[in-house]
């Protein structure tokens, strides 16, 4: 069933043209956080050359949840007052809005309910890495929540096209919506997501969080972590109805996942329980 | 004339009369939207969750925000032996451990709804709850029908 279609996809992903682009100073920038010896001066230059970036860095870095009250006049003083770590994330919202602030048709999602979900996603993981005195997780975790369900952007077309047979899928064989995509279609959102990633060049770490986000138990060991707080904050996120699309809740809560963020039952309700103030908070940024 | 769509947020509660919709969108939460025929007036409360814990924000709850929503109303003029209700959403995700509370809220939202609308002696007229499914809901205040829009589907329930 649907053979031409993942021919179609095949062609898709082959076509590097064909998948989303991101502004080679990202993924520069991402790869320089990395570095233990990287210069700080160098990466402020290598933003301040991107004009629109900019821009928009400093709108970002001005709201309440990064400035935390400090005016943030340049990219120089946000590195200082803010830190590397942080600016990173803030050019990963500034640089991917374009490519997930838009209708998502196949997932029956509305302009701005793929960006809403991803950007809470990611401020839900940043706070729990947080909370559980996982700091050096944290800016991964955002980023990964942020680009997390990027896939779903290029496979969106192929989904609207065989919706009906996805649920169907879904429900027959007891499986999950990404389950469902991989049997009809060839590819899940995830490993699309993960394509994208590879072509951007980012690193393998942000890579497992896209492709494992649903399927945090098959991911790899040095990854566990942070792929279970994405996996974890995502399915609240979802739960509480946040750009939750025509795949709904169609997707399976990991036990394996939550033993691995460390969070005990109570904890998680707390997070559902706070979405409407997370939501409050990602309204800020978006 | 352009009939008013407002949305309501997670844990929010509005009311409004005709010809206003209100919409919202729901998970694991639960949308109780209640009806005066006789006033062409309601509301719709959006809660996460079923009774509070140590948060102070009613809103948030079915057993506190449902009667707030019926208090609301009822300042308003609307009489109780007018109201109905329909109640949507509560789903859980496809696959959990039993073992996972959070697996369960959908569940406890929707039997704590019904709890307290029994209570108040508010009759359910119309259900979509359950499943997996996320669900856009439209509740037009014109004459208390309720429209579910969940997995590229959309039911009607129009008894009030």
């Amino acid at each position: 069933m649907h053979e031409h279609i993942k021919e179609r996809i095949k062609t898709v992903i082959a076509n590097l043209n064909a998948l989303p682009s991101m502004p080679e100073v990202v993924t520069r920038i991402i790869n320089m956080v990395n570095d233990p010896n990287v210069d700080f001066k160098l990466v402020a230059e290598e933003i301040s050359r991107d004009q629109a970036i900019t821009t928009n860095i400093l709108k970002i870095a001005n709201s309440a949840y990064f400035s935390k009250g400090k005016e943030i006049a340049s990219v120089e003083k946000a590195l200082v007052t803010l830190g590397m770590k942080e600016v990173k994330d803030i050019v990963v919202v500034a640089a991917t809005k374009q490519v997930l602030d838009k209708p998502v048709i196949g997932y029956d999602l509305a302009k701005g309910e793929l960006w809403k979900h991803n950007v809470a996603v990611a401020m839900l993981a940043k706070k729990i890495a947080i909370d559980k005195k996982k700091k050096n997780l944290a800016d991964l975790v955002f980023t990964g929540g942020i680009i997390h369900d990027v896939g779903k952007t290029v496979l969106a077309i192929y989904v609207a096209s065989t919706f009906k047979d996805l649920i169907q899928s879904t429900v027959d064989n007891q499986i999950t919506f990404a389950q469902a995509e991989q049997l009809l279609l060839g590819f899940d959102h995830q490993e699309i997501g993960q394509i994208i990633l590879k072509k951007w060049q980012f690193p393998e770490s942000l890579q497992n969080i896209v492709r494992y986000h649903h399927d945090a138990d098959d991911a790899p060991q040095s990854d566990i972590e942070a792929v279970a707080i994405v996996h974890v904050a995502n399915t609240i996120c979802q739960m509480a109805g946040i750009g939750i699309g025509g795949d709904g809740l169609y997707y399976e809560l990991s036990g394996k996942a939550i033993e691995a963020t460390g969070l005990d039952d109570s904890e998680l309700q707390h997070y559902y329980g706070i979405t409407p103030e997370l939501l409050k908070m990602a309204r800020q940024i978006m | 004339m352009s009939i008013e769509l407002v949305n309501v947020g997670v844990a929010q509660l509005k009311i409004a009369s005709s010809p206003v919709i209100l919409r919202t969108i729901l998970g694991s939460c639960v949308g109780i939207c209640i009806y005066d025929r006789n006033k062409k007036m309601g509301g719709l409360a959006h809660v996460l969750l079923s009774k509070a814990t140590n948060d102070s924000q009613p809103e948030k709850f079915a057993e506190t925000a449902i009667p707030a929503l019926i208090e609301q109303l009822l300042r308003q003029g609307c009489k109780r032996d007018f109201m109905t209700a329909k109640i949507a959403g509560g789903a859980s995700m496809f696959k959990f451990a039993s073992q996972t509370p959070l697996g369960l809220i959908g569940e406890n939202n929707i039997s704590m709804t019904k709890k307290i609308l029994e209570e108040k002696k508010i009759p359910i007229v119309g259900e979509d709850t359950g499943g997996s499914v996320g669900r856009v809901i439209d509740f037009f205040l014109e004459d208390g029908r309720l429209k579910v829009k969940a997995g590229g589907h959309e039911e009607y329930y129009y008894k009030v």
